[in-house]
């Protein structure tokens, strides 16, 4: 058969799709060895609208899923032991994690926490050696379980992780490795369910079985012409993906088109001030990410979900690329005015800044900043130290911290000049 | 202590040696000015510890004396008064300073001027000298490159070195980087190196006047201090300890392109660009496009911000090499190109993310590095 993924020289792509199984339970586990085995739940507590963030692989066996409201993982399992979540442990294991795997090679896209793409097709080393020993070294060096894909492209790599562990039915993590050799993607995907397939949702799905659709194979056999007819621009898109066809590069985080962060309030709000205070720690943690990468963006960009689920997005583009905190959280504000009205509910609010490129940054003579910057990042470490012990508000920014800020800003119109002040 | 001098000379002594002052020191007596009869002059002297700053002044002595009297007080008192002799007389049992001009009569309560921290008589003979008028262009051509981040202490100073008959400044700041040699009259012994606080150096310009002729310079052995003195003033400064950075190692050898502009366009054209550049990254671009037989070379400077506009200005240049888009802190263009007085400056540029050098056309004793910044992508 005739590959029409992209090749590099003459050479298919190599791509190890990756996925650390049950990220956050695992490193429950690690810490606490006597929940081995035991059915228990990271998450939000039951009380409210806390949600599973992740659930040991015993409690999978029970029907409890992530995502699901914990109370109702809690009827399905009643003794499901239910963790609050620890981010800053998460996160300090992630990036042991995605620094072992920068080491394998530069070209590493990190999707979330816990999955990231490689591409080693210009490696020495054979791509599936190069697997194996990435599942072994996390294992040993972390002690943590994962998940691998490897195949020619992104789509077929991440859906022979999922095929990976679904296929795993112990109480254990699923540890699984399953590799698509190059020229059998369209074979491999064909018997699975349409829906494992990027772009196909729930209502895709839907319309999907209407004409006939329910494996990635049938969905291979409509031609592509009558899929374009149906689903305009993502029909084709639709084809190509059920052939097996992704020639989507693997994108680092340089690259990345946007950073943004949001968050659902625990009960629905309709006040204003709430509003717009949560927005305006969205928009100093997008800035704190943006600097902490050297990046800035032009377009700023705003999610609102109301309570009955309806999302709006909003963006508006700046005369000058910002990573600055003030300007974002002007302009965020300067869209969510534009959309919101009184009365109405808000379940989610989100700021993101896109269009992003470096920042200008000042170069120096020789190496000045190396020992000011180390000395910065121990700073950080401090405080990122208690913030985890003894949380957020035990150790806030003092002169240039918040109450100055807001302040600052109910008083005049005064800014740029916290602009840098990473430190 | 009973002594009489003219209000104008007292004014001028203290507004000489009041940036010495520490006036918030836990210490009370460095708040103080020390004010004592010397050798038939009136010496006025403050210190915070690590300046100490002396001035002379003629007076008329009838008992000799010391004390130290409130900075703040007693110049605030003294630029009060009509311009004609002040008489002051000293309590020894009180410490309290009596003070008469004219129809105005006060009393200020000093401190005793035994605990006013011992200032070090500089052996004179042991100096270097330096012209007056060359030693103040070199610390205004030099010092304003020194860092002002007291986390790196040896770069807040200024590296003085002699050999021979030559004197050197330098200073940097991680950014850039400026160099001023000049020559001495006579050659001296030994090499010296001393890395003087740059402040120290921008206040001796600012107490020394080009009518003084010479200072002095007096390193004494293993004090950790320098000492200047000119005929009527003397400061003392502690030196900073460590290892100047070797800056010899980071001039550029070599460039790719040489734009030769006339200072006064550049530095007008830095200040407009900066108008608009300090609201935002500081960043002016710098566009040299080198001419041809038909048209001259180009340089455009362009700074702009989003909330205040943009401004670009457009020079004739004359420019050998390629063509290049590099961008600066225009903060760092416009303070050398304010220190150049030649009336052309050559900027030399090998690509945008190496440094820059500026010269003086025709003077060869002063250079200054800036590395740019680099625009992302």
């Amino acid at each position: 058969m005739n590959n029409e993924n992209s090749t590099v020289g003459e050479k298919l792509r190599r791509i190890i799709h990756f996925d650390l199984d049950a990220f956050f339970c695992a490193v429950e586990e690690k810490y606490n060895h006597s929940l081995r085995g035991k059915p228990f739940a990271v998450g939000g507590s039951p009380e409210g609208r806390g949600v599973v963030a992740s659930c040991s692989y015993a409690a999978r066996r029970y029907g409890v899923r992530s995502a699901m409201p914990m109370a109702r993982a809690l009827r399905l399992c009643p003794n499901l032991i239910v963790l609050r979540s620890r981010h800053g442990e998460y996160s300090k294991e992630s990036q042991e994690v995605m620094k072992r795997l920068r080491a394998v090679t530069d070209l590493v896209q990190q999707i979330s926490i816990d999955e990231a793409f490689l591409d080693v097709t210009n490696l020495a080393e054979s791509a599936e050696m190069i697997a194996h020993r990435l599942q072994k070294t996390i294992r040993e060096e972390l002690s943590l379980p994962c998940s691998i894909g490897l195949a020619s492209n992104k789509l077929v790599a991440k859906i022979a992780t999922d095929v990976g562990k679904l296929a795993s039915r112990g109480v254990g993590p699923p540890n699984a490795m399953t590799i698509v050799p190059p020229g059998t993607e369209a074979d491999f995907l064909a018997p699975l369910p349409v829906e494992m397939l990027w772009g196909v949702g729930p209502k895709t799905a839907e319309r999907l079985e209407r004409i006939g659709v329910i494996t990635i194979g049938d969905l291979a056999q409509i031609p592509e012409i009558e899929l374009a007819n149906i689903f305009g621009k993502h029909g084709w898109d639709l084809a190509r993906r059920a052939k097996g066809i992704d020639n989507s590069p693997i994108v680092t985080f340089r690259q990345a088109k946007s950073i943004s962060n949001e968050t659902t309030f625990s009960k629905d709000v309709s006040d204003r001030q709430t509003l717009y205070n949560r927005i305006d720690t969205l928009s100093e943690s997008v800035a704190k990410r943006l600097k902490k990468h050297g990046l800035q963006g032009k377009t700023v960009k705003i999610k609102l979900r109301w309570s009955d689920f309806t999302t709006l997005t909003r963006q508006m583009t700046l005369f000058n690329p910002t990573a600055d905190y003030e300007e974002i959280y002007h302009a965020a504000i300067k869209l969510v005015r534009k959309v919101w009205q009184p009365g109405k509910a808000v379940r989610l609010v989100g700021v993101g800044v896109s269009g992003l490129e470096d920042k200008p940054k000042q170069l120096s003579l020789w190496d000045v900043n190396r020992e000011s910057e180390e000395k910065f990042h121990r700073v950080q470490e401090a405080i990122k130290t208690v913030h985890e012990r003894f949380g957020k508000d035990a150790l806030t920014l003092g002169f240039h911290g918040k109450n100055v800020l807001e302040n600052n800003r109910k008083l005049s119109k005064n800014r740029g000049h916290l602009g840098d002040n990473d430190g | 202590m009973k002594v009489s001098v003219l209000q104008e000379n007292l004014a001028h002594g203290l507004n000489i040696v009041s940036r010495a002052v520490s006036p918030r020191s836990t210490l009370p007596v460095l708040g103080n000015i020390l004010i004592a009869t010397d050798e038939g002059r009136l010496r006025l002297s403050a210190t915070n510890l690590e300046l100490g700053i002396t001035c002379w002044i003629g007076a008329k002595i009838e008992e000799e004396g010391s004390t130290t009297v409130p900075a703040r007080t007693f110049t605030d008192l003294v630029s009060t008064l009509p311009p004609d002799r002040v008489n002051m007389e000293l309590n020894i049992r009180n410490q309290m300073l009596n003070v008469r001009s004219g129809t105005s009569n006060t009393d200020i309560k000093c401190i005793d001027s035994q605990e006013f921290p011992p200032m070090p008589v500089p052996d004179l003979n042991n100096g270097v000298e330096i012209n007056v008028t060359d030693l103040r262009e070199m610390i205004r051509q030099v010092a304003f490159a020194a860092s002002t981040d007291e986390a790196r202490p040896i770069l807040t100073g200024v590296l003085v070195t002699f050999e021979d008959n030559n004197m050197t400044l330098a200073a940097a700041d991680g950014f850039r980087l400026s160099v001023r040699k000049s020559q001495l009259t006579t050659s001296i012994e030994q090499p010296i190196s001393a890395v003087i606080p740059a402040r120290a150096l921008s206040e001796l310009a600012r107490i020394t006047i080009d009518g003084d002729q010479v200072v002095t310079m007096i390193l004494p052995p293993h004090s950790g201090r320098v000492i200047f003195r000119s005929k009527d003033a003397e400061l003392v400064s502690q030196l900073i300890e460590g290892t100047f950075p070797d800056y010899e190692q980071i001039i550029p050898r070599s460039h790719e392109t040489r734009t030769i502009l006339s200072t006064s366009a550049f530095l007008k054209a830095c200040k407009q660009a900066e108008i608009f550049a300090r609201e935002g990254s500081l960043i002016a671009r710098i566009h040299i496009s080198p001419g041809d037989e038909l048209q001259p070379g180009k340089v455009e400077i362009s700074g702009q911000s989003e909330e205040t506009g943009s401004n670009v200005t457009v020079i004739d240049a004359s420019i050998e090499g390629i063509p290049l888009l590099i961008a600066f802190n225009v903060r760092y263009l416009r303070e050398v190109l304010d220190v150049i007085k030649t009336p052309d400056v050559a900027l030399e540029t090998t690509a945008d993310t190496s440094p820059g050098i500026i010269r003086p056309v025709g003077e060869d004793n002063f250079l200054h590095v800036i590395m740019p910044m680099h625009l992302g992508n």
